[in-house]
């Protein structure tokens, strides 16, 4: 089943964390390179929700939407929220390459980011390579993935080998099935993946380099991974590398964000108590007349600027 | 009639031409070898300095040497004994070994070209700290070399300046180089270059780390790789020592070699990374330091006169030939240590003893072909021990199995969507399961369910 019959992806709590760091990202980066003129390409699938906030938060006008399922596509040129989405249909490693063939494309900064329903698998690597080695300077590039354990084998045992199968070299020899566990798995493969995007531009002598720039691990059902970087003229390397390494900068993190389910009268009571430097306690939120885990409560506290707006429509 | 002053032709060479040569073809791995071998010089001095062969016991648990890579910067620092003043002005920084100077027991340095080379393939500013023992006191300089003033100052003085330093924690050598080269920067930035760095040290220095040598590599120390050959029921490898006298020097030669891994049941090609595959051949160790690694060249004989072109179907053979002598320059060394010099009397005298166990092994594997079943069964009696503990034997032991009557077999070759072999390899519990094993668990389980018992 594709995603889209099963999620609204604009209503996930962590989710919307994600994305609003993301795009927090994107804008500081936009700024200071000057992206107006960039490109967007993603998988913008029925809903367009990361479309319509590069459209509307980086005024990027040109995109393009890759949408492998048929009927999906059929849904996607339906629902697409611009005229300017330009829409292909197939796999993602077969039309990734038909950028360069759209005229003016491989002049303009491209700000790729890639939001893959499935775990990490051949196909995705397949095209962290491509974009990597592709993408004009300037660019960004994302990639969303889900770090679910059993798509790297049923056993923790059998996780390291499969993952060294997939991203090669980086991966240590001795990496350890405890790193492989159900709760270990986001954090680890954000860093191996990463890991696997510095080593790329930089085996491949790509000038200006790969400034590290997202690494995201969330919880959404299931663990899901971000992780991307900057791919900057080598002009615009200081430029970049003074952006994400400002006290500011909230992409790369290695706690893995876990955005609470809660009721719009829990969010009401909470967020009007925000706000606040001191830590909330439970006590505190027992207070309020009901309950949180503590982790949930942090996580709130931090990141409740960009949790949805339960009744909001995209459009 | 030549004018007065112009009857020479300058031929000296520019600083600038000769830090490109010397850098230009060793890979920056090698490089950082290049400083690595240079603690251990001063390590196996420190502790006796005795022919490297296998069945040596030195302890070298008291050493350590760490590397710390950053993007901007490399540091490798040592507790092995430190260079002494009096090296450091006569011979440490001289380009090329000077004939009066001394020779240095079992070690691996022999040109007098690594450190200057390494450095300046790793940065333009570079710090190289000593702290020795002079009679018994705690003494310590240092060198700075910053190779851009360097390269501009006059051609005639290639001299560096010795300077006071603080003392290192204890007697050793730290080497600290900035303003990295652009193929250093690009390295560093690279997890996977870190990474692969490890492993070749890893196995290039297997022979040191077994005798308790400590390599870090970002705070962290490196397992030398357990070299390991398959001993029991049918097979043994062989293990034979020799010493030769070449220029009144003794130089020992140990060969050991057999089966490490049973070979590939199919020889096709596979996306797969095959570990055996990739870990067979010959290796050349010298001075204790593997120089060549799972060989599969005409460098150790593979299709030279007598002896095929390596082939898949040979997987699983490892060949190790360990040379030692007290004077490394009677060794099969190259300058880069990353190959031996083919044209080294000691190494081509001993290409027949290679040549001859390789064959045994060669023939091994066309029989087996025939009677793969049986093979398989003999081979999984035989297990994996150290080197070290192989006993002496003067050849290789292996097989002698007829091929015997029987039951012809079908092949089934066929290709599904590689995610659909994944989810079956993980239904059947082990998602890294290779093809084959799926192929024959999914013909088993229709046999058994459609044909039932034979």
């Amino acid at each position: 089943m594709a995603s889209f019959d099963s999620v609204n992806y604009s209503l996930r709590p962590s989710k919307s964390v994600q994305r609003g760091l993301v795009f927090e990202g994107l804008r500081a980066i936009s700024t200071a390179l000057g992206l107006d003129n960039a490109v967007y390409v993603g998988f913008g699938s029925i809903w367009f929700t990361d479309f319509v906030m590069a459209h509307k938060v980086l005024s990027i006008d040109d995109m393009v939407s890759i949408e492998t399922n048929e009927i999906g596509f059929r849904r996607a040129v339906f629902n697409k929220t611009y005229r300017t989405i330009t829409m292909m249909h197939g796999l993602s490693q077969e039309k990734l390459p038909e950028l360069l063939l759209i005229q003016g494309y491989v002049a303009r900064p491209w700000i790729v980011w890639l939001d893959y329903d499935s775990a990490l698998n051949e196909g995705v690597v397949q095209d962290f390579q491509w974009v990597l080695n592709n993408a004009p300077p300037n660019s960004i590039c994302l990639f969303t993935f889900s770090a679910t354990q059993n798509a790297y084998g049923d056993k923790p045992i059998h996780r390291p080998a499969r993952i060294k199968a997939l991203l090669g070299d980086v991966v240590p020899d001795d990496l350890s099935k405890d790193a492989c566990s159900k709760e270990a798995l986001p954090v680890t493969l954000a860093q191996l993946a990463m890991d696997y995007l510095k080593s790329e531009v930089a085996d491949s002598a790509r000038p200006g380099g790969f400034v590290e720039a997202f690494r995201i691990p969330y919880l959404d059902s299931v663990g899901m991974v971000t992780v991307g970087g900057i791919l900057p003229a080598v002009g615009a390397v200081p430029a970049v590398r003074s952006v994400v390494s400002s006290d500011t900068w909230r992409c790369l993190t290695n706690e893995v964000i876990q955005a609470p389910q809660m009721t719009l009268k829990e969010v009401a009571a909470l967020q009007a108590e925000l706000p606040q430097i001191m830590q909330i306690t439970r006590a505190h939120i027992q207070s309020l007349g009901f309950d949180l885990q503590d982790e949930q409560i942090q996580s709130f506290q931090r990141y409740y600027k960009y949790l949805p707006n339960f009744a909001e429509i995209v459009a | 009639m030549i004018p007065e002053g112009k009857s020479k032709a300058d031929a000296n060479p520019t600083k600038a031409f000769f830090v490109r040569m010397i850098t230009r073809d060793i890979t920056l791995e090698d490089c950082i070898f290049d400083l690595i071998d240079n603690s251990i010089d001063g390590a196996w001095e420190l502790s006796g300095g005795h022919p490297m062969n296998l069945g040596d016991a030195t302890d070298l648990s008291q050493f350590k040497i760490s590397i710390e890579i950053q993007s901007d910067s490399f540091t490798i620092q040592d507790n092995c004994g430190g260079i002494s003043l009096d090296d450091a002005v006569d011979y440490a920084f001289t380009f090329g070994r000077k004939e009066d100077a001394g020779t240095e027991n079992y070690s691996i340095g022999v040109y007098g070209i690594g450190m200057k080379r390494a450095v300046f393939k790793l940065g333009a500013d570079i710090n190289i700290q000593s702290t020795f023992l002079d009679d018994g006191k705690r003494s310590s300089f240092c060198v700075p070399i910053r190779v851009n003033d360097w390269l501009v100052s006059e051609n005639e003085h290639w001299d560096f300046d010795i300077e006071t330093s603080e003392d290192l924690p204890q007697p050793g050598v730290r080497i600290f180089v900035s303003d990295l080269t652009d193929v250093a920067k690009r390295s560093f930035e690279s997890p996977r270059f870190i990474q692969n760095l490890r492993r070749l040290i890893s196995r290039d220095y297997a022979l040191h780390l077994h005798r308790g040598l400590t390599i870090e590599v970002q705070g962290k120390a490196v397992l030398g790789w357990a070299i390991e050959l398959r001993q029991g029921g049918d097979f043994s490898p062989m293990r034979a020592t020799f010493t030769e006298r070449i220029q009144g020097e003794d130089v020992y030669v140990e060969l050991l070699a057999g089966m490490a891994a049973s070979p590939p049941d199919s020889t096709e090609p596979s996306e797969d990374f095959d570990e055996s595959l990739n870990r067979s051949g010959w290796y050349v160790v010298c001075n204790g330091r593997i120089v060549l690694a799972a060989d599969k060249t005409a460098t150790t004989g593979w299709g030279t006169e007598g002896w095929p072109q390596w082939h898949p179907q040979y997987s699983g053979f490892m060949g190790i030939i360990v040379f030692s002598s007290r004077r490394a320059d009677l060794l099969p060394l190259t300058t880069t240590k990353r190959s031996v010099d083919e044209t080294s009397a000691i190494f081509r005298q001993f290409r027949p003893k290679m040549r001859e166990v390789t064959k045994e092994w060669i023939n091994y594997t066309n029989t087996r072909k025939q009677v793969r079943a049986e093979a398989i069964q003999r081979e999984e009696v035989a297990k994996s021990i150290p080197i070290f503990e192989v006993a002496p034997r003067p050849d290789v032991v292996l097989p002698r199995i007829v091929a015997v009557p029987k039951v012809p077999e079908a092949n089934v070759l066929y290709s599904v969507p590689k995610p659909r072999m994944l989810k079956l390899a993980s239904a059947f519990g082990n998602i890294t399961m290779n093809y084959k094993d799926v192929g024959l668990k999914s013909f088993e389980y229709a046999y058994s369910d459609l044909v039932g018992e034979d």
